[in-house]
């Protein structure tokens, strides 16, 4: 019991219904109905994707979290805040495995206040560390949107218009405390292009679904722990660039890492330029990225070079976004009914039991539900057509 | 699109259509031919219905209670009639409109400016009155109001051009022609097809005298939100006499005297001529009914019209003796220390005896009162409210027997050492008001959302129905929760109860209930209690015990009062605090101005609290009286009806939170006495339906879990597409084989 103090007694917390969660409904109508919905909004995020939309590649995205008193709730194990963070360590890896030319910035909001957790930087690591830092953090006090919005924008709209500039808010509070009108910050937002998304953690806030709808953002609200992350990944995926923001070609360098080790006598250990604006204590390395064009050195890419103003990317990296820009199409639903060749799926060579299969356009060969959305969530390419063309 | 409706052409304005809308189409065109009662939630339908009829029905009257509503029937009117001439192409003559008071209507500079209704009709009667236009002629510096004068100079030649006319568009029109649109629409209403106004100008038969008695008898009437509609008969028939209204009466007199003797110096003629006028009688009158121009008012009985004003009350003076005797023979009544309750001819033989007033002078009170008034020409009408007031009292007293009740309370019951001595005459069968509405029209329809149990409808108001039907609300999801709150987390009962309303666990855990749900519901709560005191009470108590600061970290807290304008301003921040994310609470009380006219949409109303049964207070003896007469006249137990007035009035609370389809909310009634089979069976259907075994009797904490799950799952992205085929359809889908028997099992006949 010593290594959680703080943390209340099972006994201690609210009066749960567990059995409610499986409880099948006689009527049907209600969870039969939300099921649906869900399974259909699933469904969409493929769709979704699918059509010839420019994507916004280069991202800078706030995501603001809610650390007011509400967050201490129990409803997410073990409280909401400690499961906020746990699921947002858990994005940030998957939002620079996804966008590995975006940049990420946290802000949290307590006692009417809004703080920067981190700046806006495209390392993943040290987004994690000031994470895992948050869980001790108490909750107190009321969130404000106003200024966790406006703090974020104060930093957004310095950046360049062709790349995507995105908040998300984690909001637990049913209020919030503001200093000043928020609709006129909502339309503020709107004129910098400025997407905001948020995820709601207890219920459907009015001044949340104007601040999504304004801006163009989604506006959620999570039915437990498991589509609180469904939601989370959701974001994780390029938004549709808006078709007024400009297009540019943009100059970018690749630099060669240079490895050198202590043995070699020739290297000498430098500073990296990244260190010039962070707080920490700048440290001495040893090998590093040098930007093509002055030759100053970073320890991490992507990165926006501080001398010469050139953006660095690692070739692996901007490969790995590639797939947004040509992703797989979508695949044929029919009703299981009207299926009638050998009901296996071509994937996980699964029987086929949902109601409906899916069948690849190219190919022709049939999959299962969760292979559909594997393979275009994850694998980015058919299995089948890979076959095919390997027989050729 | 348009709809083929059992060889019936109806022209549907909106993509889509609700199943309780065509079956409550399919239930009206099957019946209207006489009186109907409905029970639906959609009600602008009935509207959009009637038009298929231009042919059959020449007048359809649409009566609603507040004056959004109207605004909201006719702008729903005017998309229909778009509707119908791109579909037909045709550019018809029809002619639609909004009538509501000379304050909502007036454009005259100085008189619109006025704030109280009773001072905008006062003035504009001032300049509008014939006698003074007389003078004007004479005296050119007398004032008139222009506005009138354009419109009876020009305007009643010119019709009003076809087309839909909402208050604004009657002003706007008044304005551009300089014409009055308060006398424009008054008088255009005679030819308009569809009218829509408020239901006391055909109810209250001091105003239907004026605007209504000329309405063709084939007309169609419909009372929207008819829940109240008992109510508001019996309030049109009552008079309540206290001393204040005794004294002005008497000054009312003395102007009397002084203008007759004034006149009769000047101009004797005048008297004469109207004496002559009486002898004749009303006869005028009288024929004008037997021709069935007018609909008949129930304050001027039949028998009066074929009679003489008899001679005592003849002459100017005589009536003027008359009324003073009355009023000195009032004002004794008025001088009592005890309550007196008694019939109207007990009242009538006690009249007789004291001051030797017979009862057919009486009768005619009013009758003369208003040509006396004509005669010599008293241009503020509103100063003679009093008067008026008094001979209306008269002539009721005098012609009904039964129905009424005298009660003469010398003091209030919350104050009894201070002497406050008032007259009620109270009217006690609500059928007495509206016969001449379901004698005179062809067709009568009442409808609203909250008319349950159907059943005692019809045996308050005295009339056979043709047809009567309920229905229920088609959902894609459960977008409404009602909830049972029985129990404290102390299980200690939360119950209104009289006897333990003052106990001090039972309005912690009123506050506890509230302070929980401030936490988890988001934006706007409402919260009613049974009575003004009541809620004082409780808050008080509150915030002794701290409660209501803790509510304060969750929410703003506002409340109604019995002052209109402050409660406007809390309902105006209310909505201000819901709108920008703080969230508010608004306390405010069932049958007061925020229950029965104001809607909470989405965000405004995410939960309805209610807090206690709102019976009304049994102790008042209007009410004893009105349940005695029902159980006597009618049969109907005195439990049954306060049981049936409380619930009516609950859920008509609770349905201010669900407005539409889209919208969502929970409903909770905070007392245990709700989970009872009486009280929960007279809930209407489309609640009772969703009130599960599960949601009776709850502690608080299990209302908590309740109402999370509920709320998280309403917050799921919900698209029209999803309500497609199950409560929102197409025409092809609404012509399928089984939708329309699922439409067959909408209505239930009552």
């Amino acid at each position: 019991m010593d290594e959680e103090p703080e943390r209340a007694k099972r006994w201690e917390g609210g009066y749960e219904r567990t059995w409610e969660v499986l409880k099948e409904d006689e009527s049907g109508s209600l969870k039969a109905t939300v099921e649906d919905i869900l399974f259909q909004a699933k469904r969409k995020r493929v769709f979704e994707s699918h059509g010839q939309v420019r994507l916004g590649m280069m991202r800078h995205l706030f995501v603001i979290i809610d650390s007011s008193r509400s967050m201490e709730d129990h409803d997410l194990k073990p409280n909401r805040l400690t499961s906020t963070l746990k699921l947002m360590e858990y994005f940030v890896e998957e939002y620079f495995d996804q966008n590995p030319i975006s940049q990420i910035g946290i802000i949290t909001t307590k006692n009417k206040r809004a703080e920067k957790l981190t700046d806006l930087a495209g390392n993943p690591k040290k987004h994690i560390a000031a994470l895992k830092k948050a869980v001790d953090s108490t909750c107190v006090g009321e969130p404000s949107l106003y200024n966790s919005l406006n703090l974020a924008m104060q930093t957004l709209k310095h950046m360049p218009a062709h790349t995507s500039k995105e908040i998300l808010v984690v909001f637990s509070s049913l209020t919030t405390c503001d200093p000043a009108n928020i609709y006129e910050l909502i339309k503020t937002l709107n004129g910098l292009k400025i997407r905001v998304s948020v995820i709601g953690l207890s219920a459907e806030v009015r001044v949340c679904t104007i601040l999504t709808r304004e801006t163009g953002g989604s506006y959620n609200v999570i039915l437990d722990e498991s589509h609180f992350k469904e939601l989370l990944i959701l974001h994780v995926k390029p938004p549709p660039a808006s078709s007024s923001s400009e297009c540019s070609l943009i100059r970018m360098g690749f630099p060669q890492h240079a490895i050198a080790s202590m043995s070699d006598q020739d290297a000498k250990p430098s500073f990296s330029m990244s260190h010039l604006d962070s707080a920490g204590e700048p440290e001495l390395t040893l090998g590093g990225y040098y930007c093509p064009q002055c030759r100053a050195k970073y320890t991490e890419l992507p990165v926006e070079c501080k001398v010469c103003g050139l953006t660095l990317v690692s070739a692996p990296h901007l490969a790995r976004s590639f797939h947004h820009l040509f992703p797989l199409e979508a695949f044929q639903e029919t009703p299981l009914e009207e299926y009638e060749a050998e009901r296996f799926c071509e994937a996980c060579q699964g029987e086929l039991k949902d109601k409906s299969v899916f069948t690849c356009l190219a190919c022709k060969k049939v999959f299962c539900v969760e292979c559909d959305l594997f393979i275009h969530d994850t694998l980015h390419c058919c299995p089948g057509c890979m076959q095919t063309d390997r027989m050729s | 699109f348009r709809l083929n409706i059992e060889g019936l052409l109806v022209y549907f304005p909106y993509d889509y259509i609700y199943p309780e809308q065509y079956s409550y189409m399919l239930e009206l065109k099957r019946t209207l031919d006489a009186k109907v009662c409905y029970n639906p939630f959609i009600k602008l339908i009935s509207s959009c219905m009637q038009y298929a009829y231009p042919l059959e029905v020449t007048k359809l009257v649409y009566c609603s209670r507040t004056v959004p509503e109207i605004e909201k029937v006719v702008e729903e009117l005017r998309k229909l009639m778009d509707y119908y001439a791109k579909q037909t192409g045709v550019k018809n003559d029809f002619l639609a409109l909004a009538l509501s008071s000379r304050k909502n209507l007036c454009i005259h500079p100085e008189v619109s400016s006025l704030r109280f209704g009773k001072e905008v009709d006062g003035k504009c009667h001032s300049l509008t009155a014939s006698y003074i236009r007389a003078q004007h002629h004479s005296n050119p510096s007398q004032p008139v109001c222009q506005f009138f004068e354009e419109f009876d100079a020009v305007g009643r030649q010119v019709p009003i051009p076809p087309g839909i006319y909402n208050l604004d568009d009657l002003k706007d029109f008044g304005r551009r022609k300089g014409w009055c649109p308060y006398f424009l629409a008054r008088y255009a209403i005679l030819h308009a097809n569809i009218v829509v106004y408020s239901y006391h100008y055909l109810l209250d038969p001091k105003i239907a005298d004026l605007v209504s008695k000329e309405l063709a008898k084939k007309s169609v009437v419909v009372f929207d939100e008819a829940h109240n509609i008992d109510n508001v008969c019996i309030d049109s028939m009552s008079v309540n006499i206290t001393r204040r209204t005794l004294d002005r009466c008497q000054t009312n007199v003395e102007t009397l005297q002084n203008t007759i003797s004034r006149i009769k110096e000047t101009d004797a003629a005048k008297l004469r001529e109207e004496y002559r006028r009486l002898v004749e009688g009303l006869k005028e009158a009288n024929v004008a009914r037997e021709t069935d121009i007018y609909l008949s008012n129930p304050v001027l009985p039949d028998e009066i019209l074929q009679e003489a004003v008899p001679g005592s009350i003849r002459t100017a003076e005589h009536f003027v003796g008359f009324i003073k005797r009355f009023l000195e023979y009032l004002k004794a009544r008025l001088r009592i220390h005890h309550v007196v309750q008694e019939s109207a001819p007990q009242f009538l033989k006690d009249i007789y005896e004291k001051v030797c007033i017979d009862r057919k002078p009486l009768r005619f009170c009013a009758e003369r009162l208003r040509s006396l008034l004509r005669t010599l020409e008293i241009a503020d009408i509103a100063d003679f409210s009093a008067i008026t007031l008094i001979s209306h009292f008269a002539t009721l007293v005098s012609t009904y027997s039964k129905g009424f009740t005298i009660i003469i309370e010398p003091f209030e019951d919350r104050t009894p050492t201070i002497a406050n001595p008032v007259l009620h005459f109270s009217c006690m069968d609500p059928s007495i008001a509206i016969k001449p509405v379901f004698g005179r029209f062809q067709s009568v329809i009442i409808t609203s959302g909250t008319l349950s149990p159907l059943d005692i409808y019809p045996r308050i108001l005295d009339f056979r129905p043709v047809t009567m039907a309920s229905f229920t609300m088609t959902l894609a999801r459960t977008c409404l929760c009602p909830l049972i709150v029985g129990r404290g987390n102390d299980q200690v009962a939360m119950t209104s109860k009289f006897e333990t309303r003052e106990d001090f666990a039972v309005i912690r855990n009123y506050g506890n209930l509230l302070l929980e749900m401030s936490a988890i519901v988001p934006d706007g709560i409402v919260a009613f209690f049974t009575s003004y005191i009541y809620m004082e009470n409780i808050v008080a108590s509150w915030y002794e015990q701290g409660i209501l600061e803790n509510i304060q970290r969750n929410k703003l807290i506002f409340i109604e009062t019995q002052d209109a304008a402050e409660t406007s301003m809390a309902l105006e921040k209310y909505q201000e605090a819901c709108e920008n994310g703080r969230g508010a609470i608004l306390l405010s009380v069932a049958r007061g101005k925020v229950s029965e006219g104001i809607d909470f949409v989405h965000h405004f109303g995410r939960a309805v609290i209610m807090f206690g049964v709102p019976y009304v207070y049994t102790q008042s003896r209007i009410l004893k009286a009105r349940l005695e007469y029902l159980r006597d006249q009618f049969q109907i137990r005195e439990n049954d009806f306060l049981t049936f007035d409380a619930m009516r009035h609950a859920a008509q609370c609770v349905g201010r939170a669900i407005r539409g389809k889209t919208d969502y909310g929970l409903m909770i009634f905070a007392d245990k006495r709700y989970a009872r089979a009486d009280k929960r069976g007279k809930l209407p259907r489309w609640i009772q339906e969703h009130l599960t075994d599960g949601s009776l009797n709850l502690t608080i904490d299990e209302t908590v879990q309740l109402s999370k799950h509920f709320l998280r799952q309403m917050a799921q992205p919900f698209r029209r597409e999803d309500q497609l085929g199950l409560s929102l359809l197409t025409l092809e889908q609404l012509q399928s084989e089984d939708m329309l028997q699922k439409i067959a099992q909408i209505a239930q006949q009552a």
